[in-house]
């Protein structure tokens, strides 16, 4: 028998601890269906790319004339409305016939009849929209420009005397608010697994032949760590299912290009510290929460474990004054820094040392969650099945044992 | 190499739980720990292993020059009283978990686990989920967690309780292995037939203090009495009758018709029958040596009426 080193303990145990919640048969097919949603998006790239020039518009001799524009051909064709429409029921010569009711109150009326309901059909009234509006302005004596004038006769901006606030058209607010949804996710990943994992296993009383083999606290590392790791895999899915349901509307429903400019790039390096350092406080906290509590099932303290929703909540509510006092607490705070700080950067441009010293706050906070939560542990057992009460928790967390 | 428990003392709340306990446990024996419930044999145990420290006193464990303050769990195998592994898990990969906790390297441990699961008849449940055996059979499992790494000192806390008289026989096989093996055994039990069986030396507590210490030698003188003789009369006895005769014995009067005498080594039968018969005619004699399980029981009585006084 070898002595056990504490890290090959904490390792061993993390492993354990992740292995216990992954289930096989649930990853493989759930990446099995965002694989499938994923070939949809790029077969439908293809397809989309190969029918582009394939859609052709009948215009009848009667019918206003149309320019052809990007992946529409129109075509004048003297053949009477009802052969063209003919034609496009029986030979699918055409994807569409135009049909155009005298104008009634100067307003023509044009039809597009086609086969079945396509999502191109969209594209199409858009272009014969605007091609309609620019022959109007022509038959008026309107220029482009003045055109263009009279749809939008001024443009507004907002301007702030703090050149440090980012423009309303930077993609870092979209950024945050998507890394908000997504830590959530994480971090009520591994709330919920440790929750069940802690208190089942003092259920099963397991935890007594644990702790003869190694210290509380090692045994509280590996489920942290542990559950880190399902947390950090629940957001990589969730960011991999979002970013495939963004690709499934924008190229499939919506059949336009993926734009990737929503997201900030340069607020990335810094989202993944500070996804780091919260998901381990809370879940450390929850640890330290689930260590104190004997049966869920009678346990008043379960009521706690809400409170990590409140540094997201507030995170998104003080968003809109990034130089006001409460942003600027909370991103300093450590029980909030890890949420209000991202969002901070994600509107307003910080000296480094800014992220860096709240970065270092949370990490010290997370040091002490976590030996708080060993300290409960190892406290708890004492217990012989009594749960502690909040004053005995402070005291423990205080280490006042 | 001896475990030292000198002067311990614990208190949880407004309770005493061990009061100024002393003893050591040599390497290498079977050392019992026994008394009632609430004798505080599982807070000795729990302080042994170091998950709770004495108020006053110490324990003291000396392994290559290093003095420790309990016994260190890289050589610890525990059995506790609040039984438990991961019920949705096959045997294999609970055995060869806490296996592996306790520094032994997977195909070790796979090893130890079919080998100790031979040893039970439990070979062919390896990939069985554990929750799917029977409790006895739990137990079995258990127990080999606790010795799978094969540690130098081994705490089983009720290593018998719910288990059937043949498999307790195997406990007492498996644990005389272990011996022979080389381990320290230092065993809490209920089950004074098995202890008897097994034990080189033993601890009696009561209420948190020491009752009897020794082997099985050493508690017979401690108690006095080695032999009982119990005697059915015809006829109705007087305690002052009695009084007269016997001043100097053990005695209990049971419905004024039944003697048990508690005999003293140097006390003769045959001394001890005479004065019987003079109290009156004698329907019933049965003479009965002494076992651990009665010296247990007399001793748990005298201390607690000592106690009660």
């Amino acid at each position: 028998m070898n002595k056990m080193t504490r890290k090959q303990q904490v390792w061993l145990v993390t492993s354990w601890e992740f292995m216990h919640f992954f289930k096989w048969k649930q990853e493989i097919i759930s990446k099995l269906i965002l694989i499938s949603i994923a070939l949809v998006v790029m077969l439908w790239q293809q397809i989309k790319d190969d029918q582009l020039t394939l859609y052709k518009v009948a215009v009848p001799a009667n019918t206003t004339q149309f320019k052809d524009s990007g992946q529409f051909k129109f075509s004048l064709s003297n053949k009477s409305f009802e052969v063209l429409k003919l034609e496009l029921a029986e030979e699918g010569r055409w994807d569409a016939v135009l049909s155009e009711t005298p104008a009634t109150n100067s307003i023509k009326k044009i039809t597009i009849y086609s086969k079945d309901k396509q999502s191109w059909l969209n594209d199409l009234t858009l272009t014969l929209n605007q091609q309609s509006t620019l022959q109007y302005a022509s038959s008026l004596g309107l220029a482009q420009e003045q055109l263009t004038l009279l749809n939008q006769s001024a443009s507004f901006e907002n301007k702030y005397l703090d050149d440090n606030i980012k423009s309303e058209n930077s993609p870092g607010r979209t950024t945050a608010i998507t890394m908000l949804v997504i830590l959530s996710v994480g971090i009520f990943t591994s709330f919920g697994q440790l929750f069940v994992s802690i208190t089942g296993e003092k259920q099963q009383r397991v935890t007594e032949q644990l702790y003869a083999c190694m210290s509380p606290q090692t045994w509280i590392d590996g489920k942290i760590f542990g559950q880190m790791l399902h947390s950090f895999k629940a957001m990589i899915t969730m960011m991999i299912t979002g970013l495939l349901a963004y690709a499934f509307t924008t190229i499939v429903v919506s059949n336009k290009m993926l734009n990737l400019s929503i997201i900030d790039w340069s607020l990335l390096p810094w989202l993944l510290p500070f996804a780091i350092v919260g998901v381990y406080l809370c879940t450390a906290f929850m640890a330290a929460i689930a260590a104190a509590i004997d049966d869920p099932n009678h346990s008043a303290k379960t009521s706690i474990m809400l409170l990590p929703l409140l540094p997201m909540l507030l995170a998104l509510i003080t968003m809109d004054s990034p130089s006001g006092w409460a942003l600027s607490f909370l991103s300093y705070f450590p029980l909030t820094a890890f949420a209000a700080m991202p969002v901070k950067m994600s509107v307003i441009d910080v000296p480094l040392w800014q992220p860096l010293l709240s970065l270092l706050l949370t990490a010290i906070l997370c040091f002490w969650v976590r030996t708080s939560a060993g300290n409960l542990f190892k406290m708890g057992m004492s217990m012989y099945g009594k749960e502690p009460s909040l004053k005995d928790m402070v005291m423990w967390m205080l280490h006042k044992n | 190499m001896e475990l030292l428990v000198k002067n311990v003392q614990k208190s949880y709340a407004k309770v005493t739980a061990i009061k100024n306990l002393t003893f050591k446990v040599k390497q290498g024996e079977i050392f019992a720990l026994l008394g009632p419930n609430g004798a505080g044999k599982s807070s000795l145990v729990r302080m042994l292993t170091g998950f709770t420290s004495p108020d006053s006193g110490n324990i003291s464990l000396t392994i290559d020059g290093q003095t420790h303050a309990s016994i260190p769990s890289y050589t610890l195998g525990y059995l506790p009283e609040d039984r438990g592994l991961y019920p949705e898990k096959t045997v294999k990969k609970n055995l060869t978990y806490f296996a592996q906790l306790n520094g032994v390297d997977k195909a070790t441990a796979l090893e130890q686990a079919k080998y100790w699961l031979e040893r039970f008849d439990l070979l062919d449940r390896l990939d069985a989920q554990l929750k799917t055996l029977s409790k006895g059979n739990q137990q079995k499992v258990q127990l080999i967690t606790a010795v799978i790494h094969q540690p130098k000192w081994v705490i089983l806390d009720e290593p018998f309780s719910g288990l059937d008289p043949i498999n307790q026989e195997k406990v007492v096989t498996f644990l005389s292995e272990l011996k022979a093996k080389g381990m320290t055994v230092i065993l809490s039990a209920h089950q004074m037939s098995m202890v008897e069986k097994l034990a080189d030396r033993m601890l009696l507590m009561n209420l948190g203090e020491t009752v009897l210490y020794g082997n099985l030698e050493d508690i017979q003188k401690q108690v006095g009495s080695t032999t009982q003789l119990k005697a059915k009369f015809e006829g109705e006895i007087s305690r002052e009758q009695l009084e007269l005769q016997f001043n100097n014995t053990e005695y209990i009067l049971a419905e004024e018709k039944t003697v048990s005498l508690n005999l003293t080594a140097q006390q003769s039968i045959n001394d001890a029958l005479s004065k019987l018969t003079s109290l009156g005619t004698l329907v019933e004699l049965h003479s009965i040596k002494m076992d651990l399980h009665q010296l247990y029981l007399n001793a748990i009585a005298k201390h607690g009426a000592l106690k009660n006084e």
